[in-house]
């Protein structure tokens, strides 16, 4: 049995204008799942609906067992972390970390013995008398953090805890979150729009879009082998076009009178069929660097030096497409205009399913 | 070479003339009690005056009791408002801005008009209590509705519930503290506008420092320029005190943008 199910959630705030539509998802104790998507998807919806701040329209909400759909959120027991810290601006560091507890009555050593191992955890121990105007906001989210984990909480849920930050800090804070969460072993759902971050946090990411699951699955997973058009495109950078069925059986596909080998069965298709594939960047290299099963000619476009990589944008028939190649500083890179080869593989030739 | 500007310099000394002559005045005919010279005499028998204390213990109980109904009413709303009906702000804002609209004699007629056959109503304080109350509706919704802008109220309540607050612990503990200055400055509005107040004291004949300043003018003279003085004086310390106390609210505005 999952420690957190998610059954058949429906959420709706005008009437026929879906927040989030028949969501299902089940988390396993100690797992980090991310859910991903842009800007009103539904996925904060979800995750307040886990919190018990919004009350799904239909579907049950279970942790540990224990259907909490129409429990008030201050029975909950969830851990929350916010986008803007909500740090209480009236207490110190160490009354905000033990707020919980002294709502919970706990004795006032105990408090203080929680307080000191969450500071630690932070490596914060001499802020505790500093009040959260004195902090940045990195260590005003660090706090957040341990505020929220000072309970002990069932589930812990994170919403956009690192929008507000600075990219260095951002990255530095992701490393920091996942190595507590992984430590304390807590459950964790964790809200963001940035896919990079999803991608170096998750256990699994639920990518998201208009209210419903677009795919479920390993960061490997939704990177490699996106289902869908919407994951493909939000997901990194991915060449895609439409392509004709030429033949089921062979996986030979054509686009712009160039055949193409794909390893992907087609057989639910047939000769004719226009379906739409997706190759990345990275998939694709020049011939007389590595000759592959596909090889394609191409024109150089444009090339942009991105720091470790560089992006190569060809023509190919009609159709262009980005190559991505390591930066290296000893190897002559093609100039604008120049006619060439590219190559891929059957594997990197993906046929999309909707 | 930095220039002194002079227009805005006389601007403001003309501003501080202004304000301060007719109250230097005032202050000055006070001091003439005695035949040509200045002294306290004036202010010894307001001091002396057994009903100038009985009037403006009543005043101030009148304002503390407002003060209790008032933050009762507003505080509560304010949040609610700010928290789950932000549509519904500019009608409450609106009816807060009633005593600029309606003249007080208007509002204290219609209040005894409506009420007078309730017994306890017109034996109690309460219309004058009430009156008063909507009297600080602006200044008291203003300042809170204030002090709730600058902080996020509802991350803050969604953040204590998650820790297992109920509503009481998040207004008392959470709320309220963070609007420490706010209900400060509405507490000492409302405090400066009853302690003045003359027409609901008067019209309702309840006992009060307005009243009483009214109706010592009209039989002496030098006493109610003294008490008037002294009236100021109360205003002025409120004010000092609200920005006193602004001062060293940790955290007051900060930490939660």
């Amino acid at each position: 049995m999952a420690y957190l199910e998610i059954n058949n959630v429906t959420k709706t705030f005008a009437k026929d204008s879906y927040a989030v539509k028949d969501f299902n998802l089940q988390v396993e104790p100690g797992e980090l799942v991310s859910f991903l998507g842009p800007s009103g998807c539904g996925k904060t919806t979800t995750l307040r609906m886990v919190a018990g701040f919004e009350r799904p329209t239909s579907g049950r909400i279970v942790i540990d067992g224990k259907d909490v759909t129409d429990v008030p959120p201050n029975q909950h027991n969830v851990g929350m972390v916010f986008q803007a810290y909500a740090l209480f601006p009236n207490m110190t560091v160490a009354g905000n970390i033990g707020f919980g507890m002294k709502i919970a009555k706990k004795p006032v050593d105990e408090i203080k013995t929680r307080v000191d191992e969450m500071l630690k955890l932070i490596h914060m121990e001499s802020y505790g008398d500093r009040y959260p105007y004195q902090l940045s906001g990195g260590q005003q989210q660090r706090v957040a953090l341990t505020r929220a984990l000072a309970l002990s909480p069932t589930i812990l849920l994170l919403d956009e805890p690192l929008s507000a930050l600075d990219a260095k800090i951002r990255v530095s804070l992701r490393a920091e979150i996942r190595a507590i969460q992984r430590k304390l072993g807590i459950t964790t759902i964790y809200v963001t729009h940035d896919q990079e971050e999803a991608l170096s946090i998750s256990d699994r990411i639920v990518v998201m879009y208009e209210g419903e699951i677009e795919q479920v699955g390993t960061p490997f997973e939704i990177y490699n082998f996106p289902q869908g058009a919407f994951v493909a495109d939000f997901v990194g950078t991915l060449n895609t076009t439409k392509a004709e069925v030429v033949d089921p059986e062979k996986q030979l596909l054509q686009v712009d009178g160039v055949l193409l080998q794909t390893a992907e069965g087609l057989d639910t298709q047939k000769k004719g069929d226009i379906v739409t594939i997706a190759i990345r960047p990275e998939r694709l290299n020049f011939v007389s660097v590595e000759k592959k099963a596909n090889v394609l000619d191409c024109t150089i476009e444009n090339i942009t030096f991105l720091g470790s990589v560089v992006r190569i944008q060809v023509l190919i028939g009609s159709n262009r497409f980005y190559m991505d190649t390591f930066n290296n500083p000893f190897l002559e890179l093609p100039r604008l205009g120049d006619k060439d080869q590219v190559s891929c593989s059957r594997e990197a030739v993906l046929v999309l399913k909707h | 070479m930095k220039r002194i500007p002079i227009g805005s310099w006389i601007i403001f000394i003309l501003g501080m003339l202004y304000f301060f002559i007719p109250l230097i005045s005032v202050f000055e005919f006070s001091l003439r009690k005695l035949r040509g010279i200045y002294s306290f005499e004036a202010y010894r028998l307001a001091f002396i005056d057994p009903e100038f204390y009985r009037n403006f213990g009543m005043s101030l109980m009148w304002a503390a009791l407002t003060i209790v109904v008032s933050l009762s009413l507003i505080v509560p709303t304010a949040y609610w408002v700010h928290l789950r009906m932000k549509h519904l702000r500019p009608v409450v804002e609106f009816f807060t801005l009633m005593p600029f609209v309606v003249p007080a004699v208007v509002l204290v007629f219609g209040m005894a008009r409506s009420y007078s056959r309730i017994s306890f109503m017109v034996e109690l304080p309460v219309l004058l209590i009430a009156g008063y109350v909507v009297l600080s509706f602006p200044y008291m919704f203003r300042a809170v509705d204030a002090g709730l802008r600058a902080i996020d109220v509802r991350t803050l309540t969604e953040a204590a519930q998650s820790l297992g607050a109920g509503w009481r612990i998040i207004l008392f503990q959470v709320i309220f503290p963070n609007l420490r200055t706010a209900i400060l400055s509405g507490v000492f509005l409302t405090f400066a506008i009853v302690m003045g107040e003359f027409t609901f004291a008067s019209l309702l004949s309840f006992d009060a420092f307005g009243p009483y300043m009214e109706e010592t003018g009209a039989m002496i003279a030098y006493t109610p320029q003294a008490l008037s003085v002294v009236s100021f004086l109360i205003t002025w310390a409120c004010i000092g005190a609200m920005q006193h106390l602004a001062k060293g609210a940790p955290g007051q505005f900060a930490g939660t943008r």
